[in-house]
């Protein structure tokens, strides 16, 4: 029987060529997506697993009331970790870890053994031995308890070894950025990172051993720079621990400390918290902490993995539909077979079990060209989403639950048109009398109407991302980022950065030339400094106003264009203007300077002249505010230099420019960037969903085209006689076209019309994210289902032409 | 064989019935040859479906065999179907995808019998109607003739004893009409009961009876 069932399955899919490959290719499509976004999810949502007993490694979190919001921030001061891990009996292990780029953190020059050579490389973080411990990776060379013991060592991950040390880099030695009065010793030599653990993007470990980054730092419970992690005993009670460790830090010492340094102690302090972040949740559940720049790697978000398997379920659920649809739409077609069949001496149940070997057929043949599908689009979709993702074919469960979930699909897809088919009465079945029901078809219309509210639904979000993430890119942002090439690594010649600005400057393309780390755009490699700043006199009374800290030179204004509202650039040659300071408008504002600025003071500690005040810019993700105080102060910081170029021909600007460079340094590869590119960059992950968004409307549009089609098929079919009639009585071909396809355009309406508000709301939702955000535009709904109407339009006219310019005698003659 | 009493079967036009069967009445032995004639929408079919379990009256008893057809299971008409009934139509209704003999065989398949005793009756099949050339063709490729006697050997696959033809020749020339009228004789000869519906007086007289209808009613 079963063997009889296949080959009857076999024929029907060879005989209707058209039907089957539109049934297939649409299943087949939307398994394609449903696979790569499984893989997705399932990426997404391992991270860090791949340490032993993350259930007790736990980030520190502190949580505070800040206005009629919570903030929750992961950085902790220096003496935190060994102070937990002395006085709280159930920490095991604390650690930190420290990526923060004004330490020396991130991009770094590097000389191997003394030799001529610089590298710029990326990657560089600073930690203590504990956190190799709790996130233990294999080791390749030498040996990983007590690596990081001692000050100045460093591990370094097995392709630096490759790349650096030809594999042999344990008991070798390297300066940083020219410094050759610290020399570090490498210890040991791990695995990489595997791109879903929380060290991914780190290559080198520096031992936080080693002398403080200033004197006392190591002490300093008021400047928090480090990600602290602790590793709790087995069987704690977290709740209790969680208690313990957040009264011992915040009660027993940053408070009490901070007041006895003479500090103020504001009632959010008081009121504050810690929190214990289960390692396992860092990846998807950080969404509302704040990183001040530390996050080395793309922070993922546990509400976009839900909207992935959202729309995956969605996909599939579109395929399921339509496979119903043009089953039963293809029941007319059936009917005189099952008529047949049922004459001579076939009871329901051996056609109910023709109809499903048939329909678990087709979800198998599916399955295997969707996964072929999904091999070949892989590569798009890592593109896509950013990641490295392949299919775990060597999983030993990967096949046989694709094969699990293909049956009961198949299954569940198969089921009602088997019923619906095996259903018929065989005399009206063999007459081709009608076998439909009106209610089917109000099925089969709000399956359609499902279908196409998706798609709209998909496509109305990708126009609206595209909308909002090319309005941050073209959103005036308060300085000139189009032709500037930022130089990095140019510490390995410090002490002639102004012999190599005055070259660079000397070229007839460049305009201007301007030497700091600290950029309008972070930059891998540029520099934020975060601080408290008062107005002269009133560090007793206020809280201080925090903001940023930066060292820029005399050119840095003009060669980023930013807006001088009031005073006067930098001169190097007025000898106050070294304890001088550029502020932006924010500064002023909330520090309640009133009446005129220049020559006010403020202070962050030290003591600076406001000289000149610029116009706000934006130098933050324009995700939140964007901007706040800045000050700016005339002083070396000599890693990055920022060329302001006015040619159009790039290409000789960017030789001339390298000329220049090897005559400086010709042991160092240049390494340059793009001010704007850098810019673009920061809203990749807007980019990112954009694209998917778009993908994936357009593969629901396309299956819902299939299931329309399937749809178009069959209503003809029931409705030729009719055309026929007409065409007789004398019915233009336009009246007829008008006629069918109208009935299919209201469809596509209605889904618009349910589609519209739960896009509106979808996408409202997706843009509170964003300080800076777009209105959402009619225009796009409006082009959501325009765009609909037509794919709709074009895939019915096929079929309604077919019976439009049919000869209606044929029609007619079927009596 | 077959007792019919008092069956009626009508639809619903409006608030009026209009009768399909009115009273009819009918007993046909085993070993019968009936012809039933009548002019369009006299009800021959729907007489012929119900005697086919095909169709079932509104009102009326029918016993097939010492058993009551319409207090039936549908299970259990299934099989009382099966192992009884042939059925030919006009428009042979062969299965396009199927070849001649997997046509055949499928009401065989149907009935559980085993694949080695299916095969011998199929070969049996297509020897006794002389198309054993022409068993991997599939029907498109047959003329009308042999398409009916292929659909003839279908219906006789499971030994029926009750050959149910619906205009079995109207889709004919006269020449493949007579070849399958004379085929009915013979097998009528062989004890096969045949009941027919036709337009066709020549055709009629091949049968024992004839049974006249009009608007409902025998007449």
């Amino acid at each position: 029987m079963i063997g009889n069932n296949l080959k009857i399955a076999w024929r029907n899919m060879a005989n209707n060529k058209l039907y089957s490959i539109i049934k297939i290719g649409g299943f087949a499509f939307s398994i394609a997506i449903c696979i790569l976004i499984v893989l997705y999810i399932r990426h997404e949502t391992s991270y860090d697993k791949m340490y032993p007993d993350m259930d007790r490694v736990f980030r520190l979190i502190v949580s505070a009331p800040d206005g009629d919001k919570v903030r929750q921030t992961f950085a902790f001061p220096a003496p935190a970790a060994k102070t937990l891990q002395e006085e709280i009996p159930s920490v095991e292990l604390a650690g930190r870890i420290l990526p923060n780029t004004l330490f020396g953190a991130g991009s770094n020059l590097f000389t191997v053994n003394g030799h001529a050579e610089n590298y710029l490389d990326k990657g560089f973080v600073y930690v203590d031995q504990s956190i190799l411990e709790i996130f233990p990776l294999p080791v390749i060379q030498g040996q990983l308890s007590h690596a990081l013991d001692k000050p100045n060592s460093i591990v370094i991950t097995k392709s630096r070894a490759q790349k650096y040390f030809k594999g042999n880099a344990v008991g070798q030695t390297i300066y940083l950025n020219n410094n050759k009065n610290v020399v570090y010793n490498i210890t040991a030599v791990i695995d990489d990172a595997p791109n879903n653990s929380s060290l991914y993007g780190y290559d080198y470990f520096i031992s936080l051993a080693g002398e403080p980054f200033y004197p006392g730092e190591q002490n300093n419970w008021g400047a928090t720079n480090y990600i602290t992690y602790v590793k709790l005993r087995e069987n704690t009670d977290i709740a209790n621990a969680q208690r313990s460790i957040s009264k011992n830090y915040i009660q027993d010492h940053y408070i009490l400390l901070n007041k006895k340094n003479g500090m103020k102690i504001s009632p959010e302090i008081m009121q504050s918290t810690v929190l214990l972040q289960n390692a396992l949740d860092m990846h998807l559940r950080s969404k509302n902490i704040s990183e001040y720049g530390t996050a080395t790697q793309y922070q993922g978000d546990i509400k976009m993995v839900w909207v992935f398997a959202g729309i995956a379920f969605f996909i599939l659920l579109i395929a399921c539909i339509n496979f119903i649809n043009l089953s039963t739409a293809n029941a007319a077609t059936r009917a005189k077979e099952i008529g047949i069949r049922k004459t001579i001496g076939s009871n329901r149940s051996t056609l109910i079990m023709q109809f499903m070997t048939e329909a678990i057929c087709y979800s198998l043949i599916s399955l295997l060209i969707g996964l072929l599908l999904a091999f070949l689009l892989l590569p798009l979709f890592n593109n896509l989403a950013n990641k490295a993702l392949f299919i775990p074919w060597s999983v030993g469960y990967f096949v046989p639950a694709l094969i699990l979930s293909m049956l009961i699909i198949g299954t569940l897809a198969g089921l009602y048109p088997a019923l619906y088919l095996s259903g018929f009465q065989p005399i009206n079945a063999l007459k081709s009398k009608s076998v439909t029901n009106p209610k089917s078809s109000l099925l089969r219309n709000g399956l359609v109407i499902f279908q196409f509210s998706t798609s709209i639904i998909l496509m109305i979000s990708a126009l609206i991302a595209n909308q909002q993430i090319s309005f941050m890119l073209n959103k005036d942002i308060g300085f000139n980022k189009d032709q500037v090439i930022v130089l990095r690594g140019i510490n390995g010649i410090a002490s002639q950065v102004r012999e190599l600005k005055n070259e660079l400057k000397a070229i007839p393309s460049v305009s201007d030339v301007s030497i700091s780390d600290y950029l309008p755009v972070q930059l891998e490699g540029a520099k934020r400094n975060g601080n408290l700043f008062w107005a002269k006199g009133k560090e007793d009374l206020e809280l201080g106003e925090g903001g940023q800290f930066w060292n820029i030179d005399e050119s840095y204004l003009t060669t980023f264009g930013l807006k001088l509202i009031a005073g006067r650039n930098f001169d190097p040659h007025i000898a106050s203007d070294s304890t001088g300071a550029i502020v932006n408008k924010r500064m002023i504002a909330d520090l309640g300077i009133k009446g005129n600025p220049i020559g006010a003071q403020i202070t962050n500690g030290m003591t600076w002249t406001i000289i000149g005040v610029v116009d706000d810019f934006i130098f933050e993700s324009m995700k939140d505010e964007g901007y706040y105080p800045l000050c700016m102060t005339l002083a070396n910081s000599t890693s990055m230099l920022s060329i302001k170029t006015k040619s159009t021909d790039m290409a000789k600007t960017l030789a001339d420019i390298n000329t220049v460079w090897n005559k400086f340094s010709p042991n160092q590869k240049i390494d340059y960037n793009f001010l704007d590119a850098g810019f673009a960059d920061l809203y990749q992950d807007v980019q990112r969903t954009k694209n998917i968004f778009g993908c994936f409307a357009f593969v629901a549009i396309f299956v819902a085209a299939l299931g329309l089609f399937g749809l178009a098929t069959y209503v003809t079919q029931q409705r030729t006689k009719e055309i026929g009639v007409r065409k007789v009585l004398g019915a233009s071909s336009v009246r007829l076209l008008k006629l069918l396809s109208g009935d299919f355009i209201k469809l596509v309406f209605v889904a618009l019309i349910i589609a519209t508000p739960v896009a509106w709301w979808a996408m409202n939702q997706w843009l509170t994210d964003f300080n800076y955000r777009i209105e959402i535009n009619w225009f796009y709904f409006a082009l959501a289902g325009i765009s609909a109407i037509l794919v709709a339009f074009g895939t019915i006219s096929y079929q309604t032409w077919k019976v439009i310019r049919a000869n209606p005698v044929n029609s007619l003659r079927d009596e | 064989m077959i007792q019919l009493k008092n069956l009626f079967k009508w639809y619903n036009v409006g608030g009026t019935r209009s009768f399909v069967l009115k009273d009819v009445s009918l007993d046909i032995a085993e070993g019968d040859f009936i012809s039933i004639m009548g002019p369009s929408g006299s009800g021959k079919s729907t007489l012929l479906n119900i005697i086919g379990m095909l169709d079932e009256p509104d009102e009326g008893q029918y016993i097939f065999m010492g058993e009551n057809v319409l207090e039936m299971k549908a299970k259990k008409r299934t099989q009382l179907y099966q192992s009884h009934i042939g059925y030919v139509f006009q428009a042979y209704h062969l299965l396009d995808e199927l070849t001649v003999y997997e046509n055949i065989e499928t009401p065989l398949i149907y009935k559980d019998i085993s694949s080695k005793e299916r095969k011998a009756i199929v070969a049996d099949m297509l020897d006794r109607f002389g198309i054993v050339g022409k068993k991997d063709l599939f029907p498109a490729q047959l003329s009308g003739g042999q398409q009916q006697i292929v659909g003839i050997a279908r219906a006789l696959a499971g030994s029926p004893k009750l050959l149910l033809a619906d205009e079995p020749t109207g889709n004919l020339n006269s020449k493949q009409g007579e070849e399958i009228m004379d085929l009915f004789k013979q097998l009528n000869d062989d004890g096969v009961t045949i009941i027919q519906v036709t337009h066709s007086e020549k055709n009629a007289e091949y049968g024992k009876r004839v049974v006249n209808m009009l608007d409902g009613q025998l007449k």
